[in-house]
């Protein structure tokens, strides 16, 4: 793949040109209204902090109607049972963060993996081209790349634009950005030095890296039994806030809403913070306190994600939870302690 | 113009005696937050944690959130709304009165941060605070004064009760009350028809997640289980149904009323700044004008919607 530019004077033509038989979408809004939004091309603009929430719901929104059903058994067709599979028109993210993108494709592989596939899902996300704008100015709650990730991170990410002193500068990273970008008459140039230094400037400016990397190494069981949950847990609300702005949270809660004739099964976000989550039929709950419900989040970020998806972890230092949890749980302090784990003697 | 270095000092002194004596088990108070314009709650156990514990214009957590049901003895820090918060605990019997000790710290209001970044919009960095007048912002190149009185939360900006009256001990000089809330838009609010308010209330909450984070950080809302979280019988759904999330809202401040104590702990929680307390503000209006109460001023009170009299004015109930 290689890379491509658009000078400034040409950009309106670049943003009518992704428009073209698609959805546009862009960051619009300032502080919390701030969202991926349908976007007119003359509106699209580079000058937005971070979307106020992540962008799952484009793929996974928080309430997802599966399917509906109603009786008619004093007819000959008795139950009728109709899907309600809606995969959108075709779209085009133009303007996403790098760390939001990484968030969707470590939920991609929940979603989409050699073992299922979830149609609702796979429809939304194969009609979607993702277009990333590199962070040149990364926010002060934002590490990216203590997790692993970049300000100039391509995962999950068709194409990664960034801004230059006349216009953007693009690497085409799929087969479909490359296409989307010949079709809006860029021009290739080679591009990598450029990218390489504005991307070591950007991890620069996140300070200095904490070392989270003993969590991949200490066992799972010691990271588990280690004492220190109780007091990481005990100011928790266990509200759902870190859980639904978190970009890779990805459970969800099954329900049929009936009425007398019929009703529809939906998907809603869950969040493992509630007691609710865990909770048997029986009334046994297997997370009874929030210690339970606290070290499972962070175990399943920085744990278990990552021994699923090939060391990945499952936070991409978005920064959200951390500035929005209202008694300031932060993972990095949390990740630190977890680094901090005294591994069983052999 | 009491230093906040002082109060902190004051804070960790008292908590330290407390728990060197064992007249508390655990202090609750405030620490340090890992975020500018933050601090989160903590629990010292031992007079070294105790230098942990600070005094600051962002302390909006209501602590008394952490009381209910809590065994041992336990010592709050806590403003004057936290202390009528932890007084209700008492009369609602969430926990005896002689396990609770109350560090009162007499208070100027807590900072809204969203008020903050309205007037200044640059990612801040960095803040320092040293007095309870006035903060400053730091970022990438710059540096911007701000007088709190400008950016106090709009509970802070009407709370009469500033001063924890009810405290075992203040560890500041008094200060006086603000102008109370004249509940004047509630009032016009409440004089508009019936659709009118629906549609006021539907736009009101047009952006709420149903993360609960506004029920959670409530000291009243100790339920073991609310009742959107019932499943047998399920009385609520769980989807982002307009109608389901105005019945959350409206039960929430219905079930508050007359023991909501303008904490605001509900509004700095909304993560999608949701006037959360527009409902409460209702409810207090009218417990205030039918029974002339407040809640949180006394030991021995009652909630009135938990209370009976023979000589009630209300016809319903004889």
């Amino acid at each position: 793949m290689s890379e491509y530019i658009i000078k400034q004077s040409a950009l309106a033509d670049f943003f009518k040109s992704l428009a073209n038989g698609r959805r546009l979408l862009s960051p619009q809004g300032v502080g919390d209204k701030c969202k991926l939004e349908e976007t007119a091309p003359e509106k699209v603009s580079l000058d937005f902090t971070n979307t106020h929430m992540s962008p799952k719901s484009l793929l996974f929104p928080q309430t997802e109607r599966l399917m509906a059903f109603h009786n008619e058994h004093d007819k000959p067709n008795g139950y009728v049972f109709q899907s309600a599979l809606d995969s959108g028109e075709p779209t085009v993210v133009f303007g996403i963060r790098p760390c939001d993108a990484r968030g969707l494709s470590i939920a991609n592989k929940v979603f989409q993996n050699d073992r299922f596939t979830d149609p609702y899902w796979k429809g939304k996300f194969d009609r979607t081209v993702f277009i990333g704008l590199a962070c040149d100015a990364p926010l002060p709650q934002c590490f990216c790349a203590a997790m692993g990730g970049s300000p100039f991170g391509e995962s999950g990410l068709d194409v990664l634009a960034f801004r230059q002193t006349d216009g953007l500068g693009f690497k085409a990273l799929t087969d479909k950005g490359t296409e989307l970008l010949k079709a809006a008459g860029a021009t290739e140039a080679d591009l990598a030095g450029e990218i390489k230094s504005l991307e070591a400037k950007a991890i620069e400016s996140q300070g200095v890296k904490p070392n989270y990397q003993p969590i991949d190494n200490l066992d799972l069981m010691d990271l588990f039994k280690d004492p220190h949950w109780e007091a990481t847990a005990e100011n928790c609300l266990n509200c759902g806030v870190c859980t639904f702005f978190c970009p890779t949270c990805h459970c969800f809660d099954i329900q049929d809403e009936n009425s007398e004739r019929g009703g529809v099964r939906m998907r809603n976000w869950d969040t493992c913070m509630s007691w609710l989550f865990t909770v048997h039929g029986t009334g046994h709950n297997p997370r009874p306190t929030k210690t339970e419900r606290v070290r499972q989040r962070f175990m399943h970020k920085l744990k278990y994600i990552p021994l699923k998806q090939d060391g990945v972890r499952g936070c991409t230092g978005c920064g959200r939870c951390v500035v929005m949890c209202p008694v300031n749980i932060d993972i990095r302090s949390v990740a630190l302690k977890m680094a901090q784990t005294a591994p069983t003697p052999a | 113009m009491p230093q906040l270095s002082e109060i902190t000092g004051k804070i960790r002194e008292s908590a330290k005696k407390l728990l060197t004596s064992g007249q508390a088990d655990v202090v609750i108070g405030y620490r340090q937050g890992t975020v500018p314009m933050a601090t989160a709650p903590f629990f010292a156990r031992t007079p070294e944690d105790c230098d942990q514990l600070v005094w600051s214009n962002f302390a909006r957590v209501n602590l008394a959130n952490y009381l209910s049901g809590r065994p041992g003895k336990v010592a709050l820090v806590a403003k004057g709304c936290d202390a009528r918060s932890a007084v209700g605990q008492v009369t609602e019997n969430q926990i005896l009165k002689d396990n609770l000790y109350l560090i009162g710290v007499p208070c100027t209001g807590m900072i809204d941060n969203n008020l903050v970044v309205a007037k200044e919009p640059r990612p801040i960095s960095e803040v320092t605070e040293t007095t309870d007048e006035a903060i400053t912002v730091k970022g990438n190149g710059f540096s911007t004064d701000i007088k709190k009185e400008d950016v106090l939360r709009r509970n802070c900006k009407t709370c009469v009760n500033r001063t924890p009256k009810l405290a075992n001990e203040l560890v500041g000089p008094e200060v006086n009350g603000a102008a109370a809330d004249d509940y004047a838009d509630i009032k016009a609010l409440l004089g508009k028809s019936l659709e009118e308010r629906m549609a006021y209330f539907k736009d009101l909450i047009k952006d709420c997640l149903r993360c609960y984070a506004c029920r959670n950080a409530c000291p009243l809302c100790y339920c073991p289980i609310c009742f959107v979280d019932e499943t047998r019988p399920q009385w609520l759904g769980k989807s982002t149904d307009a109608m389901d999330t105005m019945t959350f809202h409206l039960l929430r401040g219905l079930h508050c009323a007359g023991r909501c104590t303008s904490c605001g702990a509900c509004e700095t929680a909304c993560p999608v700044n949701i006037k959360v307390r527009e409902f409460n503000r209702i409810m207090e209006l009218t417990v205030q004008s039918n029974w002339q109460y407040e809640p949180g001023m006394s030991w021995d009170q009652k909630p009135p919607l938990t209370m009976f009299q023979t000589d009630d004015t209300a016809d319903f109930i004889k």
